[in-house]
């Protein structure tokens, strides 16, 4: 990672190298030590956090160098710096996927149904009425999942809250 | 649009606004840096984790991000280099300079401004 960060450093206007450049890879190394000690996800979070911070920087200083003005990028570079409070549960993502294979599932069995019925000559089904059926179905499953999620995120009690106050 | 803003509290805001004429709002990456060096001179290593700290691990700042900070901030004489008797990994401390101390503490007006005003708002809703 150590030679990663030093070739990404090459990215960089000399002037900034010269004056900062040995200073980076001093903090590079306090902090890589640290995270070297956390979990793997961590450590991935912090790989991605040091190359696009390199390369974001890296950007602005040849755009600095060049004489324009200091802009923002319009990648969401932001985003791998500040973690937001809003809290995901896990939980949720798992039910989530379980509900999308279920659905999956109930319209793929719907349309074998269809078909079969349709083969048979004693029995004539409208197909567009099952798959209207099948559609609605899972939209409601989704939408309430949907709902489901957002309680079990508390985003109904910032609601309450509010009222209260 | 102003009811519920005191007169006077918004006249002196608007005052000290034009007596700095720096270039506020910060960042929040960049009021937290300052933030950080208000109280004592640091390396970056130091600001980092004073950072994270700060912000309850809200905002953990890559060196790229310190050091393009760090660099306006240089560059715009807000900071400078503090001389340490132990440098000897490449450690570089810096610390605020009385124009960054001042435009910090503008910054930190304008926000606790915007806070009241925030507060007295919400009360009138209630």
């Amino acid at each position: 990672m150590l030679r990663l960060y030093r070739c990404l450093l090459l990215l960089y206007p000399a002037d900034h190298r010269v004056r900062f450049g040995k200073e980076m890879v001093a903090v590079f190394q306090d902090v890589h030590a640290e995270a070297t000690a956390k979990k793997k996800i961590a450590r991935i979070f912090f790989c991605l956090r040091e190359t696009t911070g390199l390369l974001a920087g890296a950007l602005q200083e040849h755009l600095r160098a060049m004489g324009a003005t200091p802009v923002w990028l319009p990648i969401p570079t932001r985003r791998l710096f500040m973690r937001s409070e809003f809290r995901f549960p896990k939980a949720t993502a798992v039910l989530m996927t379980i509900i999308l294979a279920g659905v999956v599932m109930a319209i793929e069995k719907g349309e074998g149904i269809v078909a079969s019925l349709s083969a048979s000559p004693h029995f004539h089904f409208f197909p567009g009425v099952m798959l209207m059926l099948g559609v609605v179905y899972a939209a409601g499953v989704i939408g309430w999942a949907i709902l489901f999620a957002m309680r079990r995120s508390g985003v109904h009690r910032l609601e309450t809250s509010a009222d209260q106050k | 649009m102003t009811s519920g803003c005191p007169k006077s509290n918004m006249a002196s805001y608007d005052m000290s606004l034009k007596v700095i004429m720096e270039p506020l709002p910060l960042t929040e990456p960049v009021l937290l840096i300052l933030l950080s060096l208000a109280g004592q001179p640091r390396h970056g290593y130091s600001i980092l984790k004073d950072v994270e700290q700060m912000s309850d691990g809200r905002v953990v700042l890559s060196t790229g991000t310190l050091y393009g900070a760090l660099r306006r901030l240089l560059d715009d004489d807000w900071i400078e280099p503090f001389k340490e008797q132990d440098n000897s990994r490449g450690r570089q401390a810096y610390r605020l300079t009385a124009r960054g101390r001042r435009n910090l503490q503008a910054e930190a007006s304008r926000l606790k401004h915007l806070a009241r005003l925030a507060n007295l708002r919400m009360v009138k809703e209630a």
